[in-house]
């Protein structure tokens, strides 16, 4: 969300220490995932501050049959700073979807969108993120 | 792979599928990625997704924070509801346990003072409680007198009553066998209407020697109360109808 390590672990800490006072006087709600909606907001507060990612037109591409292979030489920190500079609520439906821990429909409650929203921002992303990749690591490459 | 026609519905779906079949736990999910499954495209979808959420899984976490998640699922799935409780199989379970613990707790409770030869004192309780003054031969004397008594007619050494009781006056006494044959000295005395019993200690199964404890010992059966000493191998026990409060004051300097 952040692709930034230290940002990311003060909103994580941030998160607990909300988490922890709120349990301490009994105030946790009971919305198993509001520690998510919690963390989700601190993140989108944060990015807010510092550098802005440009708003640009991606180029979108089919995905290809050699994706994965090209997905495996990526670097990890290439893949966060792609996500965490998408825009809002793209970067929020990417990054929830690909952590593969929630459903489609605890997506949508997390990421407050709706079902035809969803579809098109992943949809979308893996095209866009297609693009990227086929200039960062060519599909010859992958091959 | 074949050309699959999708409605509009199960297309966003499939955008959507997700990554874990574990994750697949709705219906029109379920059917819109079995629906598309046959499609070229489908396939290359879900192996970008897969490599990319395996590129996820590699992101570093620092050490001590992914020491806090070691043990623990990062969504909680609830796994205990109070409506289960309303189950009558549950509910029959959870009182059977109950009881289950409760005996245990009162059986705790109950010999958690226990000390070697408490069975034994409590048997004599409730032998007080029955006993009639009909029974003893009247003796007035000193208690602590009779402890001669008893070793020269009954050849019962060491059956001598502690100072602390040895004062007080006496209404009679006799020698019986309990029902393991050992030699018991009874003592009924006028203060308060309280009974003396003299009785073997218990003993080693194996060695034979006799298991001693310091200091007196509460013993209660049937609305009687006793305090248990142990000397020389001989127990000396005084008993009352009553609580242990009552026999307090005569070893509340000695009582451990």
């Amino acid at each position: 969300m952040l692709g930034d390590a230290r940002k990311a672990q003060e909103v994580l800490q941030a998160t607990l220490r909300e988490a922890m006072l709120r349990s301490a006087n009994g105030e946790t709600p009971s919305d198993p995932f509001w520690l998510f909606r919690d963390a989700r907001w601190r993140c989108l507060e944060t990015s807010e501050h510092g550098l802005q990612a440009e708003e640009v037109n991606l180029q979108e591409y089919d995905l290809s049959p050699t994706a994965a292979a090209q997905i495996e030489r990526l670097d990890v920190n290439q893949l966060a700073i792609w996500i965490s500079a998408a825009p809002e609520p793209q970067r929020t439906a990417l990054a929830l979807f690909y952590l593969d821990e929630f459903n489609h429909r605890e997506i949508l409650s997390l990421a407050e969108l709706k079902i035809a929203e969803l579809s098109r921002l992943l949809a979308n992303g893996r095209r866009q993120f297609q693009a990227w990749l086929d200039t960062t690591v060519p599909q010859k490459e992958a091959k | 792979m074949k050309i699959v026609r999708l409605s509009r519905r199960q297309r966003l779906l499939a955008n959507c599928a997700p990554i874990s079949e574990e994750r697949m736990n709705d219906r029109a999910m379920r059917a819109a990625v079995f629906c598309a499954r046959g499609s070229h495209e489908f396939a290359h979808q879900q192996s970008f997704d897969r490599a990319v959420a395996t590129l996820v899984r590699n992101v570093p976490v620092p050490p001590e924070i992914e020491e806090w998640f070691s043990s623990e699922n990062l969504v909680p799935r609830s796994k205990w509801k109070w409506k289960m409780a309303k189950n009558p199989a549950v509910l029959a379970v959870a009182i059977a346990l109950a009881v289950i613990a409760g005996v245990f707790v009162l059986q705790f409770l109950e010999h958690r003072h226990d000390f070697p030869g408490a069975e034994a004192a409590r048997k004599l309780l409730m032998a007080a409680a029955s006993t009639r003054s009909v029974l003893l031969d009247p003796v007035r004397t000193d208690a602590g007198a009779l402890g001669d008594l008893f070793f020269m007619k009954h050849q019962l050494e060491h059956y001598d009553v502690p100072p602390e009781f040895a004062d007080f006056r006496t209404l009679g006494c006799r020698v019986f066998d309990d029902d393991e044959g050992h030699r018991v000295a009874q003592i009924w005395v006028i203060e308060k209407g309280m009974q003396f019993f003299l009785f073997p200690a218990e003993r080693n199964a194996k060695t034979g020697a006799a298991l001693s404890f310091s200091g007196w010992r509460h013993v209660e059966q049937e609305g009687w109360t006793g305090v248990v000493q142990e000397r020389n191998g001989v127990c000396f026990m005084a008993a009352l109808h009553g609580r242990e409060k009552d026999l307090t004051p005569y070893v509340s300097k000695t009582k451990e």
